[in-house]
């Protein structure tokens, strides 16, 4: 038996035929991340070079896969090869970085980008020898609901509900899951349980009032933003931001926004949020230097900008999100809400200007 | 660009804690290179007439470690509320938020990690500072590596922080030191507490360590849990630098007990973690409206505050020496040389609060304009409280204020009995067989009744807040007729004779049994 093959025996770990399937799947995800794990295997067994094999198999897959360039380098460094670990090490971290981060004033979950792969694989190395703890079914939770697997992430939840009943935060992101299969009702209901028992919880207060608006409830969920504002502290200006947009308020909004601009001075999303604060409120819009690149968000910028035109926007939009940004951009309210899901920024602002009474 | 973040107390958490902390406060400073990097020490719970644990080293720290290191001294009054939980006489949760609560606001990181750590750069070239600047946001990790006992204590130099980092690099590969410990996410690594990096708006936003974590071990993987949490994974460093431990298990530490060790929950405060906050102390972490002193190496040190005071009120000796005698029949003498007493005075009280307010009642209205002028010099702020029962007090002195000693009693911090001779003149023989005059007679009467009443009433008198009992430093009270006065009443230890000295905190009341035994003993 090789060194492998005891370890994953000793460890117990998932069923072979599973990973084996993987290693055979068509889809690139799955194939390289079942590379990914069997690298990491073989990397604590004391294989290394047959662990670098396998992490670059999974890199010439996805060439983005962090986890498996952080991998190689770390199995280059153990055979000594410093330098080129070195680069690999940077690499990582620089695909890391750069992921787009989730809206600063939801839940935490939705913060985080990526596969967490690495993660993964060792909070299901927990679950094998911890059986009374919530903790890695709520990880395993969190990473599948930031990737949009909501239906797995609840489960997850309900099995760490079942280590730790009543618990008001497994509760939320129970709420949060619930809420991203659109099942409202129950998300809400959820969300008034947590916030029983912490009132002062901003991030549920945002995801009550998210669930709310899309029950068309928007006085309800104004208020709970509202509050949610009033809770953040000053230096929290992203956050807060992001929810005076949310309640079409820009001018709450602009120098909160101004804050986060000045902070992270070249966030594309702040420029634009910035230039959309001050076109609402009727002021003039500094010139804006337009990135070399045609990346989103550049397209929605050039338009503030007077640089291109609204049917090339909407071209170039090419998701649902992208779309609904545009629109927003476009004083287009109606079929943002028509489209967007509801824990778009665009789509809560949309919400607010259409119940805004018309002159 | 960081901030460090280290506790301790001056105890004797170890026959060679002296030596492993200057060691790595020095290789701290050393791999430091950003004008804002700072370390924090929590001096946490040294008793009031401790210096802190870096003041009690001072001289072991590089010109560096004391140029960066701030230490914020958490009190025994601080800590007694707490005190009555845990067995533990320092708790790291408190002492590491109060110090993450007055970090630099420029800094973007805070580096947790110990006394016991050297943190050496891969690349010589690169400093931490010129590291943390380059990496991406995140929460970085390293693994620790074990350095045997005897490598660090024999071999190291404390005051060559660069030449250490230097032979550890050379150890490493000689000796086959570097051994990754992995462990679980979110652990990620075991020892993982000797290195944590977050950025401090992180440290902000989850509300610090958990304050609930006060019987010991495991606040660094509940960090762990919940930074892991909130940001969805634990990085690490492991290609820009290696952290040693400098080991130290031939004496165990305070907390550590073999598997009789109490601790944290692992369960409650790892695996079962359910958020990255801590709502219910969102408010009240790290004690921000506690008013934290802060001392420095590097500027008005004690030694400078002491010479300061002393010197404003003492001219230097203008004889090779003086005489006074413990001869028995010179035991009814109370005369005392001054110039020569008033230094182990001031030692008795430099480390307390400058805002201390401390009570003065004596018998020579030279000690008290003497004292008192010290006082000031050494750059206390509070009072020196002196009763209106003490007659021959000079009065309008700076710093002085008069009134009832009843209302005193609640006011002061501090008290200081001096039992001399209001007759005594500078220039007078000490200890030749001076009796007593009448005056001297009714103005220790005095002081001798105060004393008594105030010992024996500590407890009774301190202001609401209060918990801990207050000192006595006694004056001219070693091998004369004070002695038992005083000693009946404080728990002081035996000082030579020639400090004229004696301190400590009142005795408990004695039971009526206990007096009835006493009794019939001397009896």
């Amino acid at each position: 038996m090789s060194k492998p093959n005891i370890l994953q025996l000793l460890l117990r770990r998932r069923p072979a035929g599973q990973a084996t399937d993987d290693l055979k799947s068509s889809d690139p995800e799955r194939r390289a991340q079942a590379l990914f794990r069997l690298g990491r295997t073989k990397m604590r067994a004391g294989e290394i070079v047959g662990a670098i094999e396998l992490f670059e198999q999974a890199i010439a897959l996805l060439p983005d896969y962090a986890e498996a360039v952080a991998a190689r380098a770390e199995s280059l460094d153990m055979l000594g090869q410093q330098l080129e670990a070195a680069t690999e090490y940077e690499k990582a971290r620089r695909l890391w970085a750069g992921q787009h981060t989730g809206a600063p004033d939801r839940s935490y979950v939705y913060r985080q980008h990526g596969r967490f792969t690495f993660e993964v694989d060792s909070y299901e190395l927990a679950l094998q020898r911890i059986k009374t703890g919530a903790f890695p079914h709520l990880a395993v939770g969190n990473v599948l609901l930031a990737q949009g697997r909501a239906e797995e992430a609840l489960q997850c939840y309900e099995r760490a509900l079942k280590l730790k009943r009543d618990n008001p935060d497994l509760i939320a992101l129970k709420g949060e899951a619930l809420s991203a299969l659109g099942r409202y009702d129950e998300a809400v209901a959820a969300f008034d349980t947590a916030l029983v028992a912490n009132p002062k919880a901003p991030e549920v207060l945002n995801a009550r009032a998210i669930a709310q608006s899309a029950q068309g409830k928007l006085a309800a969920a104004n208020l709970d933003w509202q509050r949610q504002f009033d809770l953040l502290a000053p230096e929290q200006g992203a956050a807060r931001a992001y929810v005076a947009m949310r309640l079409a308020d820009y001018g709450k909004a602009l120098p909160e926004l101004e804050r986060a601009l000045a902070k992270s001075p070249r966030d594309l999303y702040w420029q634009l949020y910035r230039g959309t604060a001050l076109r609402r409120l009727g002021k003039v819009l500094p010139p804006i230097d337009l990135p070399s690149h045609d990346d989103w968000p550049v397209p929605l910028l050039a338009l503030q900008a007077g640089k291109l035109g609204a049917e090339e926007v909407m071209r170039r939009a090419n998701t649902r999100e992208r779309r609904a940004e545009a629109a927003f951009q476009l004083d287009r309210w109606k079929e943002v809400v028509e489209h967007a899901p509801p824990a778009l920024l665009e789509y809560c602002a949309a919400r607010n200007e259409l119940a805004r009474p018309r002159t | 660009m960081f901030s460090v973040i280290i506790y301790g107390r001056n105890d004797s958490h170890g026959y060679n804690l002296h030596k492993r902390a200057a060691i790595s406060f020095n290789a701290l400073a050393e791999v430091m290179s950003d004008a804002d990097d700072e370390i924090l020490f929590v001096d946490y719970n040294t008793p009031d007439d401790h210096p802190t644990f870096p003041e009690a080293i001072h001289d072991t720290l590089t010109d560096k470690a004391k140029k960066v290191m701030r230490i914020l001294r958490v009190r025994p009054e601080q800590h007694v509320r707490l005190g009555l939980k845990t067995h533990l006489v320092a708790l790291e949760a408190q002492s590491r938020n109060i110090a993450l609560r007055r970090s630099n606001p420029r800094n973007r990181w805070i580096l947790y990690t110990n006394t016991d750590m050297l943190l050496v750069p891969r690349d010589p070239r690169q400093s931490l500072s010129d590291i943390l600047r380059e990496v991406p946001d995140g929460f970085y990790q390293i693994p620790r590596f074990e350095l045997p006992e005897m490598l660090w204590e024999a071999a190291f130099d404390r005051k060559d922080p660069a030449g250490n980092l230097a032979r550890l690099r050379d150890w490493s590969v000689r000796y086959h030191l570097n051994q990754v410990v992995h462990n679980f996410m979110p652990m990620r690594y075991d020892a993982l507490g000797d290195f944590q990096a977050a950025l401090r708006e992180d440290m902000f936003a989850i509300h610090g360590f958990d304050e609930t974590m006060i019987l010991g071990w495991h606040c660094d993987s509940n960090l762990a849990a919940r930074l892991g949490l909130y940001r969805g994974r634990v990085d690490t460093l492991i290609d820009k630098a290696f952290g040693y431990h400098c080991d130290h298990t031939r004496v165990a530490a305070a907390n550590n007990k073999g598997r009789k060790t109490k601790m944290n929950d692992h369960d409650e405060y790892i695996w079962n973690v359910s958020s990255p906050y801590l709502p219910a102390q969102a408010e009240n972490w790290g004690l921000p409206d506690l008013d934290v002193e802060e001392i420095r190496l590097d500027r008005e040190t004690h030694y400078e505050r002491y010479t300061a005071g002393l010197d404003k009120v003492i001219k230097p000796a203008t004889v090779p020496f003086t005489s006074t005698s413990v001869e028995w029949h010179l035991f009814d003498d109370l005369t005392y040389d001054l110039e020569h007493t008033l230094p182990f005075v001031c030692d008795q009280v430099l480390t307390y609060p400058r805002s201390t307010s401390i009570m003065v009642v004596g018998a020579r209205s030279d000690f008290l304009s003497a004292f008192a002028t010290a006082w000031q010099g050494m750059g206390f702020t509070g009072p020196v409280l002196v009763p209106d029962e003490c007659e021959g007090m000079p009065a309008g002195q700076a710093g002085v204020v008069r009134g009832n000693f009843t209302d005193l009693l609640r006011r002061t911090d501090l008290f200081l009995f001096e039992f001399g001779l209001a007759t005594q003149r500078a220039g007078d023989p000490v200890r030749t067989g001076r009796g007593l005059a009448p005056l001297d007679k009714k103005h220790l009467k005095v002081v001798e009744r105060l004393f008594r009443q105030a010992a024996s009433t500590e407890s009774d008198t301190r202001a609401a807040r209060r918990r801990t009992p207050r000192r006595f430093i006694g004056v001219n009270v070693i091998y004369n007729k004070y002695w038992p006065v005083f000693t009946d009443l404080v728990a002081a230890n035996i000082n030579p004779f020639c400090s004229q000295v004696l301190a400590g905190s009142p005795l408990p009341k004695e039971s009526k049994t206990a007096k009835v035994f006493k009794f019939r003993r001397h009896a």
